[in-house]
């Protein structure tokens, strides 16, 4: 039987397009210090470091040999997972299942990237050098293919997912660490900004960032000591698809693996009507049509039914379940954090430490992250430990 | 410590890497290059053609055995045309825009190939449209045999 565990600090780096001011170390480091001191311990009371980075980006073999230093791992267990784009979920889910298995007390997961240092289209390009390496063209190009395929199946329109974009852009406003805060950004803007690859404006797309972010776990006892709003992990789940692009025929439509993990996690906290029963949603959302297709994919909504929440205003601040009041993915992204940070941004919402980005009254809150369409986590926290 | 202007180090790489390929991807490009068909290996459990070459079906996990020859024609299933500049890891250098890229359904493949169009004007493209590969003329046995699918009307 897994040990209860909850999240008790959290910490993030100022994200934004070129750290020059510090190494990628040091960047880790200081997402490192930010969750000890929001959890007011010390690096002597963590019991492992856990690190998750998608290497290739800067060129740097053994990121985790450079930032475990940074994020204080010296002589701990200290240890690197990767993923894809979900690394910063998949490293938030090892974080919980290290203290949920009552091998270690508390934990600190790490996320970084530090996209400037390097060339992130080519690393992207650097898929299977056999097939995919030929006609690769990055995160862009297979998401502009599979909308072709959302947009035919769903009817979505380009002025929908544009309100996704500019919903992102504002909200992150109100988020001190955000990368994107345009605060007059417009439908018409995003509309009107140039195509990278048809359908997809620039302002569609999220940016590439350099950030980092720290989360610490500590089991039952000691969460419920150190944290007056402990935010505690109810499911956590993982779901791996395959790898070329091409093996499933409509990959963003149905989305799989995001729907299993769904249905796995919401099952296990018996979540029905998941738009009524979560307060809030932090969900990786690279793309703004990949949100329209994630509500129906995590069952906010009925297939073809996504437009209609964003026209509706269902997802905006105030709405019935606000999505990415952090700004989301297409406001920061530094990959390997893009994840941990939704989990952070979860987390903080129930210790009530939102600031102006802060939900009223939040219970429950889902977290998505999403891997080059091989890869989905599904996290839900909760201000109860259940 | 004095503060002073921070500096940031260029570094460039030029290196050569070779990939061995497996026996199924060995097979698949020996006949694209000695005889110019596409080859597709169906799953014994569930039917499914896999393109590209595989060991397994993924989903039944059994072994993969029976090759199939699919058809050089097929229908696009997905379509865009690039616009943004990149570095490609292949040539080594920016890849021109525009270009037209789509997901490809082979006659007699499941699979998807994702592949380069001939047109890159996105108002002639659309799912259901079909084409046809283009092939080099002196194959080399690499996936860039094929250089490209054209518009066919049939």
């Amino acid at each position: 039987m897994a040990r209860k565990v909850a999240i008790i600090g959290t910490g993030q780096t100022k994200h934004g397009s070129q750290r020059d001011d510090v190494n990628m170390m040091e960047m880790v480091h200081e997402a490192a210090t930010a969750a000890l001191q929001d959890a007011e311990l010390s690096i002597r009371d963590i019991d492992a470091v856990l690190l998750g980075n998608m290497e290739m980006f800067e060129g740097r073999a053994l990121p985790e040999m450079w930032c475990g230093e940074g994020a204080g791992g010296t002589f701990k267990h200290c240890l690197k997972i990767a993923t894809g784009g979900t690394s910063g979920t998949s490293v938030a889910i090892s974080g919980f299942q290290h203290v949920a298995s009552g091998l270690f007390d508390i934990v600190m997961a790490i996320g970084f990237e530090k996209q400037s240092d390097g060339h992130t289209p080519a690393g992207m390009a650097l898929t299977d050098p056999l097939w995919d390496r030929h006609v690769a063209a990055g995160a862009i190009g297979n998401f502009a293919l599979s909308i072709s395929q959302y947009i035919a199946a769903r009817g979505v329109t380009p002025e929908q997912a544009a309100k996704v974009a500019v919903k992102a852009r504002r909200n992150a406003c109100n988020n001190p660490y955000a990368h994107l805060q345009l605060a007059q950004i417009t439908v018409e803007q995003v509309l009107s900004s140039p195509i990278i690859a048809h359908p997809v404006h620039r302002l569609d797309m999220c940016p590439t960032s350099d950030g980092a972010c720290a989360i610490i776990y500590a089991e039952e006892s000691r969460a419920r000591r150190i944290c007056a709003h402990a935010a505690w992990i109810r499911a956590a789940v993982t779901r791996h698809d395959y790898a070329y692009l091409g093996d499933l025929k409509d990959r963003l439509t149905s989305m799989r693996t995001l729907r299993d993990a769904a249905r796995v996690a919401y099952a296990q906290v018996r979540i029905r009507e998941p738009l009524k029963e979560f307060d809030v949603a932090e969900i990786y959302e690279p793309v703004s049509y990949a949100e329209l297709a994630w509500y129906e994919a995590l069952g906010f909504c009925k297939e073809g039914d996504a437009g209609r929440l964003i026209d509706d205003g269902i997802t905006l601040m105030g709405g019935e379940l606000p999505v990415n009041p952090s700004g989301g993915v297409l406001s920061t992204n530094p990959i390997g954090a893009s994840g941990t940070i939704r989990v952070a941004e979860a987390a903080l919402q129930i210790h009530g430490k939102g600031g102006t980005r802060q939900v009223p009254g939040v219970k429950m809150a889902l977290v998505s992250g999403y891997g080059v369409y091989s890869w989905s986590d599904v996290m839900i926290l909760s201000s109860s430990p259940g | 410590m004095r503060e002073e202007e921070l500096l940031r180090i260029p570094i460039k790489m030029d290196l050569e890497y070779r990939y061995p390929t497996g026996k199924h991807f060995t097979h698949f490009f020996r006949v694209l290059k000695e005889e110019g068909k596409i080859m597709a290996l169906k799953c014994p459990k569930c039917g499914y053609v896999f393109l590209p070459p595989r060991p397994a079906c993924g989903e039944c996990r059994v072994p993969l055995e029976e090759w199939v020859q699919v058809s050089d024609k097929g229908t696009v299933q997905a379509f865009t045309a690039i616009h943004f500049r990149f570095h490609d890891a292949n040539l080594g250098r920016e890849r021109p825009v525009p270009f037209g890229s789509a997901l490809i359904q082979l006659d007699g493949a499941d699979s998807l190939l994702n592949h380069y169009l001939e047109e890159n004007d996105v108002t002639q493209m659309h799912i259901g449209m079909r084409v046809q590969a283009v092939f080099r003329e002196k194959r080399q046995g690499n996936i860039g045999d094929i250089l490209y699918f054209r518009t066919i009307r049939e």
